[in-house]
């Protein structure tokens, strides 16, 4: 029994114990703890290049530190501003509409009388999530492209002009593609965590409502509702706090030169100053936009997460 | 009785049974289907569109507008004939079926013994913890990271493709809770029987935790198949390095010149459309048969961390 480690003799354990019996698992953690230092905590210490007038021969000793000025000259030019508008505007698109899609949809599927149905929709519905970003981004081009699939409906009925919609520097379309591509590969794979939140709700609470007199409808905003809002809130946690940081990759498949004023987002300007083709690379310039993408993102996740356990008890961490 | 005993299989069918569904019902149905045959609908249609495009006739179809339901002018091949010409497709698959299962079986190890690791009790526990989730609340961003990866020497090898990305703290986690769930009994008999830890979680846990455990292969494994922007930041200038996606991704870029050539071969309008089938196929194929187990994995993912 010499070697068998439990909670409470754990805490009592002197270091060298402890070292005496766990040093295996303090092995079998170093390879996930090299990996950690060398591409998170290293790279976190690196965002001093974004405070510094960096250049890449000099390196992190040698370039000079210049403050506060590469924010500065984020803030002051055009570009970088209207990047930070665009990025929220398609957050709030992401979070909102994007968000309810899948929601609805479980709903919808909870409805079905026939489980094999609902079982073949699911199915089909999963299929987009599997498909790569670049072949999305194929799709959504040939489907909106001049005569594409997309335009020609829309123009028939809308009577939208019949062009390359993606070519559209105005407002709100390319928002719109962008939302409506975003809904179409989550749709079916967002709502699995609603349709296991939708069945584990009580048949009773169901049969004693359907036998007092309460309509479907009903029964869906007065039980299956209310008994799904954990996992909604921690969902909607969990989105708000990723909306700034991620899934803007997409956007660098998609835009172009004369839609950026629509199309340009804080992750997309981030890449293209530092590994866009045909640009000098502005390293330092490039890095501060990241860190801000990273704060606001860190900020937007432990504030949601503090107004979802305030709100509703239910928190991510 | 039946009523009941049917109650916890399926919850609509005991509404039904009492509500004796009237005129009002019946319409929710029918657009309760309708909506649901839409999303399936939408869901299916552009890829059908293409895979119907790539076995149409090339010049025939330039000329057609809207959704192709059907192959235009025939069935044919050209389009996948000239696609398997251009080696750098081959070169592509190889690249991309290498760095899946190298990057899939590294992560997976790094993640099970740093998950291991973490569910033991010692007096490390805690921080170990808090080391990892530290990492998915906060990043440095793409470039700092690239200066280390440049630094380490890996850009423009097929180390900055596989190392990087293979594994995560979100992982290490799930797999914390994968093996936590493990009996303790399982695992004080097999160290009092004088296994070490690493034999000890390999041979007596992981199969236990197999069960998160294969969801978390298989969404890497999906993670790692369509990935191209590692490759375009990583090894721009090295073509024989890149993934199928993005060599794809070239593939359609530079096809949409052909017009502009001389006298232009109308079936290289195809490649596009073939080039996104041949690089979709095997992921669409395999995964109705994974569904369940990826399935268990969103809600896996969920378990606080």
């Amino acid at each position: 029994m010499a070697k068998v480690e439990n909670a409470y003799r754990v805490s009592k354990m002197s270091w060298k114990k402890d070292f005496k019996h766990n040093w295996g698992v303090y092995v079998m953690f170093l390879p996930i703890f090299l990996f950690m230092v060398v591409l998170h905590y290293i790279p976190m210490f690196g965002i001093v290049m974004a405070f510094q007038d960096f250049n890449i021969n000099l390196g992190y000793f040698k370039s000079p530190f210049v403050g506060l000025n590469n924010f500065v000259e984020l803030f002051s030019g055009a570009d970088f501003p209207r990047a930070i508008g665009n990025t929220i505007i398609l957050a709030v698109l992401k979070c909102t509409i994007g968000f309810v899609m899948p929601i609805i949809f479980a709903l919808l599927l909870s409805l079905l009388r026939s489980k094999k149905y609902k079982r073949t929709i699911q199915t089909c519905s999963y299929m987009p999530n599997f498909v790569a970003a670049v072949i999305v981004c194929f799709l959504v081009q040939q489907f909106v492209k001049q005569d594409g699939p997309i335009t020609l409906l829309l123009h028939n009925l809308l009577g939208v002009d019949n062009m390359n919609l993606l070519a559209d520097p105005n407002p709100p379309t390319f928002w719109i593609i962008y939302l409506v591509m975003g809904i179409w590969q989550g749709i079916g794979w967002g709502s699995i965590m609603y349709v296991a939140a939708i069945s584990t709700v009580s048949g009773d609470l169901h049969e004693a409502a359907a036998i007092d007199g309460a309509s479907r409808m009903q029964r869906i905003f007065k039980i299956t509702l209310p008994c799904i809002k954990p996992t909604v809130m921690m969902m909607f946690v969990l989105g708000i706090g990723t909306s700034f940081a991620g899934g803007y990759d997409n956007i660098l498949l998609l835009y172009m030169p004369t839609t950026y004023p629509v199309a340009d987002t804080i992750y997309t300007y981030t890449y293209r100053n530092a590994f866009g083709a045909g640009v000098s690379p502005d390293y330092a310039l490039s890095a501060a936009s990241g860190l801000f993408q990273s704060i606001v993102g860190t900020i937007l996740l432990m504030g949601s997460n503090y107004l979802s356990k305030k709100a509703s008890g239910s928190s991510l961490f | 009785m039946a009523l009941f005993k049917d109650r916890k299989k399926d919850v609509d069918r005991v509404s039904t049974m009492i509500e004796h569904p009237g005129f009002g019902d019946r319409v929710v149905d029918v657009v309760v289907i309708l909506l649901c045959l839409l999303v399936a609908f939408c869901s299916v249609i552009p890829m059908w569109h293409v895979l119907m495009s790539s076995f149409s006739d090339g010049r025939l179809l330039m000329g057609t507008e809207g959704l192709i339901v059907w192959p235009v002018g025939g069935f044919n091949l050209d389009g996948y004939v000239h696609l398997f010409k251009n080696s750098s497709i081959i070169d592509g698959y190889t690249n991309t079926l290498f760095y899946t299962v190298t990057q899939v079986a590294l992560g997976f190890l790094i993640a099970a013994m740093g998950g291991y690791a973490i569910s033991r009790q010692t007096r490390l526990k805690t921080p170990m913890i808090l080391f990892l989730t530290a990492t998915m609340l906060f990043g440095g961003g793409m470039v700092p990271v690239y200066m280390v990866i440049n630094a380490l020497g890996w850009v423009e090898t097929p180390l900055a493709l596989i190392i990087p990305g293979c594994t995560n703290g979100m992982f290490c986690v799930m797999m914390m809770n994968a093996f936590n769930a493990v009996p303790g009994e399982m695992y004080e008999a097999a160290r009092i029987d004088g296994a070490g830890h690493f034999r000890t979680m390999w041979r007596v846990m992981l199969p236990q935790a197999m069960n998160l455990g294969s969801v978390i292969i298989l969404n890497s494994v999906v993670g790692a198949w369509n990935a191209w922007l590692p490759a375009s930041i990583y090894v721009p200038q090295s073509r024989h390095l890149w993934p199928l996606q993005l060599v794809i991704n070239q593939i359609i870029n530079e096809n949409k010149d052909f017009l502009n050539t001389g006298n232009p071969d109308y079936s290289k309008y195809l490649i596009q459309f073939a080039a996104t089938i041949a690089a979709s196929a095997p992921l669409i194929i395999l995964f109705p048969f994974f569904q369940d187990k990826l399935e268990k994995g969103v809600l896996g993912g969920g378990v606080k961390g």
